[in-house]
């Protein structure tokens, strides 16, 4: 899945260099709300222009380089609101982009060629879609404010509801929608037998790859960066 | 012989010997994929989506980290070890590789060595992927489809549920799929069942 032989994303380095390299960077820019048009700026003057820490944007940019964020990378309080946000714009690109997308690739195909296998297809991606909807939901209203509350006043023992936020849960949720993805992705590759259709399925698997690209940053984000800062800020409140 | 596909990790500080190691390693008949890796850690490192056949260390990254590398050893059972010498090591950091290649050994030795090693690889990855399930995988999959947990399956199949537990870790290295819902569209694309003899759906 990680493109091999990426260079490691370093503050001097000019973003349009890293784009050309790894076109799927242009998904971290729209997840950050950072124009495409970057002219010939480095990527130290793009941070500071749009107030994000250098650290934290050099750990995520290399993320999609395929470099996991070094354990010693230290990030700060400010960090987190743009973290959180970075966040929360991946799941409006889930929800109102990518899941669309595929579910009107499947409708298509569904379309000209309207067989059992692919009726049962569209039936596993809508569970699979109430799953992660449900899951996006659940970081939304119990994760996210749970972390907020957090940077905001130290204070851990949140209830939202009835629902406690819990770790382990969060990466229950993970692995099942990375899962059932790799289940969709193996069927259409090695088990359902469609005549035909090659560009609507290279389409659909193209979407399908690039959805579970940025579903695995987007957990590794939470596990790396989100939840080791907030443990850190639990044991040793806002200002330790 | 079958050109099989060889994922190969390099664990070598010196960049002039990883360069003309992989050199030699690509004109192989397998089909190399070579990555260079920087430390044993890398290859527990979550991102790390290449499942290697062989990693190729110089014992200077393992001399000091022993207890490491047995711990990756054991978890990594499918890798096969081969150690790049070029200076003197203890025996009992070498006695833990499979084989060893050294800096001096000529092109068709170090050949020799890696195919030797692959083929018993390539034997293995023949049987993991081979098509289609045993008849007693079938059997279990049948039911799994049915939503039976491991303990009803194993009741009435007269099996253990630890014989269970393998059959479902062969039936998804071999189809790649792993949810209850998408073994089922397996089953029917493969006509071991048919849609109509699938229970209601809950």
């Amino acid at each position: 899945m990680y493109p091999s032989g990426r260079f490691f994303v370093k503050p001097t380095m000019l973003l349009s260099d890293v784009i050309l390299d790894n076109h799927l960077v242009l998904l971290m820019l729209e997840h950050f709300e950072i124009d495409f048009c970057v002219s010939s700026k480095t990527i130290g003057l793009v941070c500071a222009e749009n107030k994000i820490e250098t650290g934290l944007f050099i750990s995520i940019c290399n993320l999609y380089n395929g470099f996991s964020p070094s354990p010693q990378a230290h990030y700060s309080l400010k960090d987190f609101s743009v973290i959180i946000r970075f966040l929360k714009k991946s799941h409006t690109f889930y929800k109102s982009d990518k899941y669309p997308e595929i579910r009107g690739l499947i409708s298509q195909l569904l379309n000209k060629n309207n067989s059992n296998e692919i009726k049962l297809i569209e039936k596993f991606f809508d569970e699979y879609f109430a799953e992660v909807t449900e899951h996006l939901d659940y970081e939304e209203l119990v994760a996210f404010p749970y972390f907020c509350s957090l940077t905001e006043t130290g204070e851990h023992s949140l209830y939202n509801g009835t629902e406690k936020f819990s770790v382990k849960e969060y990466h229950d949720h993970h692995s099942d929608i990375e899962s059932k993805l790799a289940d969709l992705k193996n069927l259409l590759l090695k088990h359902v037998t469609l005549s035909n259709e090659l560009p609507l399925r290279r389409k659909l698997l193209f979407s399908l790859f690039e959805l579970e690209f940025d579903l695995r940053i987007h957990s590794m984000i939470e596990d790396f960066i989100l939840i080791p800062l907030a443990e850190k800020i639990e044991k040793k409140g806002l200002h330790g | 012989m079958d050109k099989s596909r060889l994922n190969i990790g390099i664990i070598e500080p010196s960049h002039i010997v990883f360069e003309g190691l992989s050199n030699i390693l690509v004109q192989t008949d397998f089909h190399c994929i070579i990555k260079r890796l920087y430390d044993l850690a890398e290859l527990e490192n979550p991102m790390m989506k290449v499942a290697f056949d062989i990693v190729i260390l110089n014992p200077a990254v393992i001399q000091n980290k022993l207890k490491e590398f047995r711990r990756v050893k054991k978890n990594k059972p499918s890798i096969h070890w081969l150690g790049l010498i070029y200076s003197f090591y203890d025996q009992e950091v070498l006695s833990l590789l499979d084989d060893v290649i050294t800096v001096l050994d000529t092109q068709e030795r170090i050949l020799q060595i890696v195919s030797k090693v692959s083929l018993v690889s390539a034997a293995t990855s023949l049987t993991k992927n081979s098509e289609g399930l045993t008849e007693r995988e079938t059997d279990v999959l049948k039911q799994l489809i049915k939503g039976f947990s491991n303990k009803e399956i194993a009741d009435h199949l007269n099996i253990s549920v630890h014989t269970v537990m393998s059959h479902r870790k062969n039936i998804t290295q071999k189809t790649g799929i792993k949810s209850q819902s998408g073994l089922t569209i397996y089953a029917i694309t493969q006509k071991i069942v048919t849609l109509n003899n699938l229970p209601p759906h809950e």
